[in-house]
């Protein structure tokens, strides 16, 4: 696993040697944890949310979602900022920097009212952090002055960047919630503020499952339980969408952008890069594998860009935004219909069933030969594709246009690939 | 383009039936990451600590799990000069699998399985993990192109030596191009792997036997500054039993190789009598049965517990009808006109007999050195194998080493590749004057 790429970045201004951070959570909460994590190959970290708060935990405070035998498709936390005193991790910042001056240490922090931002924004900056992160967005936290109920509020974004922005020198990154329909209002409050910089998504307000015999969610504590953060890989998708989103936005688009949500591996994070980010942070797939998930993040996307021939990480930022356009502006002039290869069909009819449950009743049947076959209702939405055991036994196959006269080129339409 | 013939089912795996066709399935993008997900990414990885040639299983089964299929390929390649074929002939039952932390849930990874994945996709991306400096360094000859050699000379030659290996067949390979039947390790995995030294600039000299056809000492005229002796072990042990000399009567050594040789275009007739307990007498019977004998049986003198064969063979041995029959020693080999016509033997127990009709007998006791004298004046072992330290590789006389099974005797293919990987550190140790130097 020896390859290593040039994976370095520019984050405003601050030089990365590689784009993957951990993100402010449990992942990286003192000295030795995020010592361990900069050995491990992280190119840096925001460190575990700081304040005069500090937090008083419940027990137990974790829950993950799975489905068949994949658990941790998502996971719940009530964890809130540090819950060590503010001075501790003050210390930790300084002696982080101190022993890693190559790594990248952003300090996140949190207040309730304009001089406690200012204060940790002084603060945070003489222990030699490199950035600050102001979390507008952590959704469990016990005090409603802070957190997500700050980040739904634009005016208290903007007033709060502004405070953060005017006490110190460091360039200011805003975090935000994805608790919200558009992100754009809030992170442009933040910009207008001052921050330079924005992250998202923290977690999103969640109910992950419901215990059947305590009556209430999980995890339950003495009885009881709360809505708190949602993270992991089913939250990718829409960490990818705020992201393009804001990046699309004309105010926002020249910001540089930190994607956050369900990160596990190189391809996460590469996909994160394609929609505008500068690089990524990580926390669930951490805390379910450790640290050394990296090292194949760092390989698997050098193995990337050597083969793409990217010289620059900087080259890939943004790439996939122009391919993601308004639904009313996609060419709608053609179907690919599906073709089933019947050598590699194992008959389990698993395209019949969904195609005719929930799409076109366009595959008929063959019981004595256990074998599906397309028929002319086959509209192209590869439903069947999608539900498919065997890879590519169903393929896109012939192409069907509505206007004859506006056909493309065969080579366009389309490498259809479900991973 | 499948051959499979049989819908038998053994722990999932289609048993094929065709001599040139592989046993096993290979897993695709999606099975292999159904596998991989089945890992638990153990802390500490007792599968890693279970390789005798450090592949780093749990490294490279993380890096298909997170999609790096890539650095998997590299890890193995890296660590492992056979990785191809060390993934299909090891014992993993043994090794890696059974170190593995899911068989307290129900059973191990597979890791055979997921390590072939991996090469073969190495092979699909036309990738060139290693690079070999230039070769400005010493020249260190290698004697035989089995896998303690390769191994050797391709850590030799990641280094910057200049290495040459002298072969004796007209392939390179030994025992993984001679020895083993393509059903478990296909000649193009074989092929793939040395391709991949060869890459490196090691150069092949095919069909000269060292001692025969040039000496060490014009070896060392001709600028060699190290030696190293992977000949492995080629000489069939024999029972000294009546009928050993008729006709039909052969060595494992010599009816795996001429199977090889002819690309399963040999033709096995009648029945087969095999003797033996170990992986190479399971080949044996495997091989005649599907080169077209009638009845094969394997005859061994210890019980099924005993036998030294992988379970996995011995599974796919009794997928293909072949016979075991345990507790009993060879008495004699019945002939008929100097032919071979049936075969006796007697049970342990003191009082069970077996006869059986046989066209052909095959001893797959074992194998022993050839004479080792011949090719230098080394000290060697009451059993003929060299007398030196399993992992340094140094022998009595200065500049010559050695590994592999001509001096633990015969053992798997991948402690060959161990012994080979860690003497060539002895090598280079010599060859900068550090160690060995009289």
């Amino acid at each position: 696993m020896a390859k290593k790429a040039d994976l370095s970045i520019e984050y405003l201004g601050v030089k990365c040697e590689n784009p993957f951070f951990l993100s402010s959570s449990p992942v990286g909460g003192c000295y030795d944890m995020v010592a361990k994590a900069y050995e491990a190959g992280w190119g840096g970290v925001f460190f575990k949310t700081v304040g005069r708060f500090i937090a008083d935990e419940c027990s137990p405070r974790f829950d993950n979602v799975s489905k068949e035998d994949t658990p941790w498709i998502g996971f719940k936390n009530m964890e809130q900022i540090s819950d060590k005193p503010l001075e501790d991790n003050l210390q930790a910042i300084h002696r982080l920097k101190r022993d890693y001056p190559d790594k990248v240490m952003v300090a996140t922090i949190m207040g309730s009212t304009d001089e406690e931002w200012k204060e940790l924004a002084e603060l945070v900056t003489q222990a030699g952090a490199d950035l600050i992160e102001c979390n507008f967005s952590c959704p469990q936290m016990t005090s409603h002055a802070m957190g997500s109920d700050v980040g739904q509020n634009p005016d208290l974004v903007r007033q709060y960047s502004k405070a953060v922005s005017s006490a110190t020198k460091l360039p200011v990154i805003a975090k935000m919630t994805p608790n919200i329909g558009n992100m754009e209002i809030p992170a442009i409050a933040a910009i207008e503020g001052g921050a330079k910089g924005l992250s998202a998504i923290n977690t999103i307000k969640s109910i992950t499952n419901i215990n059947l015999e305590h009556m209430t969610a999980m995890p339950v504590v003495n009885g009881k339980s709360s809505i708190s953060g949602y993270s992991g890989a089913a939250v990718k998708p829409i960490g990818l969408r705020f992201i393009a989103q804001m990046k699309s936005h004309p105010l926002l688009k020249d910001i540089q952008m930190s994607g956050i949500g369900g990160i596990e591996t190189w391809r996460d994070a590469l996909e994160y890069i394609l929609v505008g980010s500068h690089n990524v942070q990580v926390t669930t797939s951490v805390m379910q594998y450790g640290y050394r998930i990296v090292s194949d993040m760092i390989s698997g996307l050098s193995y990337y860009m050597e083969d793409q021939g990217f010289q620059k990480l900087e080259d890939m930022i943004g790439l996939a935004l122009p391919n993601i356009i308004p639904a009313e502006e996609l060419d709608r002039n053609f179907k690919i219909i599906v073709d089933i290869d019947h050598d590699k069909c194992i008959g389990c009819g698993r395209c019949y069933v969904s195609c005719f449950d929930a799409a076109h009743q366009a595959i008929n049947w063959d019981f004595e030969n256990r074998r599906p076959s397309v028929n002319d209702e086959c509209v192209g939405c590869h439903l069947c594709l999608n539900v498919c055991p065997v890879p590519d036994c169903i393929r896109p196959g012939e192409i069907k246009y509505k206007d004859e006269s506006k056909r493309i080129p065969k080579d366009i339409a389309f490498q259809t690939r479900y991973e | 383009m499948s051959k499979v013939t049989s819908k038998n089912q053994l722990q999932g795996k289609e048993i094929k039936r065709d001599y040139l066709d592989e046993a096993v399935h290979g897993y695709n993008l999606k099975t292999a990451m159904e596998e991989a997900a089945r890992c638990v990414l153990c802390y500490d990885a007792p599968c890693s600590k279970g390789c005798p040639a450090d592949t780093k299983p749990a490294d490279f089964i993380r890096s298909i799990r997170f999609r790096n299929i890539k650095g998997a390929a590299a890890t193995i390649r890296e660590a492992n000069a056979l990785g191809g074929c060390t993934a299909k002939v090891c014992p993993y039952d043994r090794l890696c699998e059974e170190a593995c932390s899911r068989t307290g849930i129900d059973r191990p990874i597979q890791i055979g399985r997921l390590q072939a994945f991996a090469v073969a996709m190495e092979k699909e991306y036309d990738m060139k993990v290693l690079e070999a400096p230039e070769a400005t360094k010493e020249k260190v000859a290698c004697i035989g192109a089995g896998p303690a050699s390769l191994a050797c000379a391709q850590r030799l030659a990641l280094q910057g030596y200049k290495v040459t290996i002298f072969e004796e067949f007209d392939k390179p390979g030994g025992v993984l191009t001679y020895g083993i039947i393509p059903s478990r390790l296909p000649q193009d995995v074989v092929d793939f792997d040395i391709q991949k030294v060869k890459d490196l600039g090691v150069e092949f000299v095919l069909n000269k036997k060292v001692g025969r056809d040039i000496s060490i000492s014009q070896l060392k005229e001709q600028g060699f500054k190290a030696i190293f002796i992977g000949t492995g072990l080629w000489k069939s042990k024999a029972l000294d039993i009546k009928g050993k000399d008729l006709s039909g009567v052969t060595s494992a050594v010599e009816f795996l190789k001429k199977a090889r040789s002819s690309m399963g275009q040999m033709k096995v007739k009648g029945d087969v009598v095999v003797i033996g307990g170990g992986d190479v007498a399971m080949d044996c019977a495997a091989t005649a049965k599907l080169l077209g004998a009638d009845k094969v049986t394997i005859v061994y003198r210890r019980t099924i517990e005993e036998a030294p064969a992988d379970i996995a063979e011995l599974e796919y041995v009794q997928a293909l009808g072949i016979g075991i029959s345990t507790k009993f020693k060879p008495q004699e080999i019945i002939g008929e006109d100097g032919k071979v016509k049936g075969f006796l033997a007697e049970g342990t127990d003191g009082f069970s007999q077996l006869k059986l009709k046989a066209d052909h007998v095959i001893f797959a006791i074992g194998q022993e050195a050839e004479n080792m004298k011949e090719i230098a004046d080394i000290s060697l072992n009451e059993n003929g194998t060299i007398a030196c330290d399993l992992n340094k590789g140094f022998t009595n006389e200065e500049g010559i080493f050695a590994a592999g099974d001509i001096v633990n005797g015969g053992k798997t293919v991948v402690e060959a590749v161990a012994a080979g990987k860690s003497v060539a550190e002895s090598i280079i140790s010599y060859l900068s004057k550090k160690e060995g130097v009289k």
